[in-house]
């Protein structure tokens, strides 16, 4: 598990995600109302770039013929096939036990002289900055 | 997306061009200029059923180019498919124009399909030499239809015959054997592609008319082909057109050999009455029809397609199709289990190599504008 500085907290706006590389693989990480979500960019089902799916909210099970739309922002549906997974957790609203993602923790705090950075943006200790533990 | 080194060279018999405008203005100049003016008014005018699709607007929400739609773009559909899969050769099946047997204006249709024959030869296949297309037909007027096939069905880089799975007859009935007279004459293929299933002048999608939603619309696509398949064989179309090759484009595959047991027992004691029906039905199909992957069957255990792929004897009679830039992409390497290397040769490139005689033809495609009938403007 490395720490990797993957920009400053003023690049990620709410509402905005950013693709990263870190050791091979491709992360998608996510500032969905303030807080921070990385998920693995690769749908588990065919190989798709999961991370470019729609944030969403989706139409929760219910009664036949009702409609019931929750959760909004909390849902990514990957781009190939449309599967619907918790932006939170990884796990398909399908089946949440059986089929999931990998997520990674995300913080924000100061950056360190020893830590990875993904930019070319020189890491100072002062501000905050956006890091991913992957 | 995949990065891979380079992988063995594959067939993708099942990929999708688009016009980059809904108004498909790249088609108006092949149509006759007795329709300009309708087209200029009313738009191109196919009808639809009128359910949703799937993905984003229908298509993989990572192929929508910078401008138009996806499937229109040349330089995307190199990047996302033609060189990450290390595809050589990619069958054309268009998209908008292939409901045109749905119209009721049975002129009107013909002569959409000798425009998008046009605009395919001119604009897709002469641009990229790992390009092949389908050619369209009308079936609502069947000498018109032969006559097409006769006008473009040479010419290189066409090597198909294209309609919709959803029909007024089933394809054995008789009015269309004309077509098959010419299709085999030409060595060409007649394709089924999924599509237009109870929409415009069709029959109904299901012996029970329409369900409600999109996902029961997929469901009809092997109850059409059944109908189709069963057709062809009892009306005696392989019998009377022994070269004929037909080919059932996205209407799934693990049903093949559960329905065949079923018609070969039947045949066994029904066969007097269609006694030109000489060999039990399966060995029709094994002889005269491929089938496309795409959208593959996903059983609990990936493992129990290798058993399917027993059954429906798949080292003859199926062949890998992606259906870019379709959402329901199946990607080359991860859509399959894991084959053995013969047979993974055989559904990925052999079949379809043979059928569509691709080591016959690597001729380049010629100028093709002294072929169109129609009258640009």
């Amino acid at each position: 598990m490395e720490r990797c500085v993957i920009g400053r907290i003023s690049e990620f706006a709410p509402g905005s995600r950013k693709i990263v590389t870190v050791g091979g693989r491709s992360i998608g990480v996510f500032n969905i109302r303030g807080q921070f979500y990385a998920l693995r960019n690769r749908c588990p089902h065919q190989g798709a770039p999961l991370c470019l799916g729609r944030v969403k909210g989706t139409t929760l099970s219910s009664k036949p013929y009702e409609y019931v739309y929750g959760r909004d922002q909390e849902i990514i549906q990957c781009p190939w096939h449309g599967w619907e997974f918790e932006i939170a957790t990884g796990r398909t609203y399908f089946n949440p036990h059986r089929m999931r993602v990998k997520t990674y923790e995300v913080t924000v705090e100061s950056a360190g002289a020893d830590d990875v950075t993904l930019e070319t943006f020189e890491v100072t200790t002062e501000g905050e900055f956006v890091i991913l533990h992957a | 997306m995949p990065e891979r080194p380079k992988s063995t060279p594959i067939i993708d018999c099942d990929v999708h061009n688009r016009f980059k405008d809904r108004q498909m203005s790249a088609l108006w100049p092949y149509l006759p200029r007795a329709y300009q003016e309708d087209v200029r008014e009313w738009g191109i005018n196919i009808p639809s059923v009128g359910y949703l699709n799937g993905g984003d607007r229908g298509y993989r929400g990572d192929s929508w180019p910078k401008e138009g739609f996806p499937g229109s773009d040349l330089d995307l559909m190199r990047e996302q498919l033609l060189d990450a899969y290390n595809v050589e050769y990619a069958i054309l099946l268009g998209q908008e124009l292939r409901p045109l047997s749905t119209l009721p204006n049975a002129d009107y249709a013909a002569c959409l399909a000798r425009a998008y024959n046009d605009y395919l030869l001119e604009h897709w296949l002469s641009t990229e030499s790992r390009l092949r297309g389908a050619m369209l037909i009308a079936t609502q007027d069947v000498p018109q239809a032969v006559e097409e096939i006769e006008r473009v069905g040479r010419l290189p880089g066409i090597v198909e015959v294209l309609v919709s799975n959803g029909a007024r007859l089933p394809y054995g009935n008789r009015y269309y054997h004309p077509v098959f007279e010419v299709c085999e004459a030409l060595g060409l293929p007649f394709a089924l592609h999924t599509g237009s299933e109870g929409a415009g002048i069709n029959g109904q999608p299901s012996v029970a008319g329409h369900g409600s939603y999109y996902i029961e619309n997929r469901q009809v696509r092997p109850q059409g082909y059944m109908t189709h398949l069963t057709s062809l064989i009892f009306e005696g179309v392989f019998e009377k057109f022994p070269k004929l090759r037909v080919v059932f484009i996205e209407g799934g595959y693990a049903w093949l050999a559960p329905f065949l047991w079923r018609l070969d027992a039947d045949w066994k004691g029904l066969r007097h009455q269609t006694p030109w029906v000489r060999k039990p039905p399966s060995e029709y199909v094994w002889e005269h029809v491929r089938f496309t992957s795409q959208p593959l069957e996903e059983p609990e255990h990936p493992s129990h397609l290798l058993e399917v792929f027993k059954w429906n004897r798949a080292e003859r009679t199926l062949m890998f199709s992606s259906d870019y830039a379709h959402w329901d992409f199946d990607s080359p390497v991860d859509a399959f289990p894991r084959l053995p290397d013969d047979l993974r040769r055989r559904i990925f490139y052999e079949t379809a190599s043979e059928l569509y005689r691709f080591h016959a033809q690597t001729a380049p495609v010629p100028d093709l504008s002294r072929s169109t009938t129609s009258e640009p403007v």
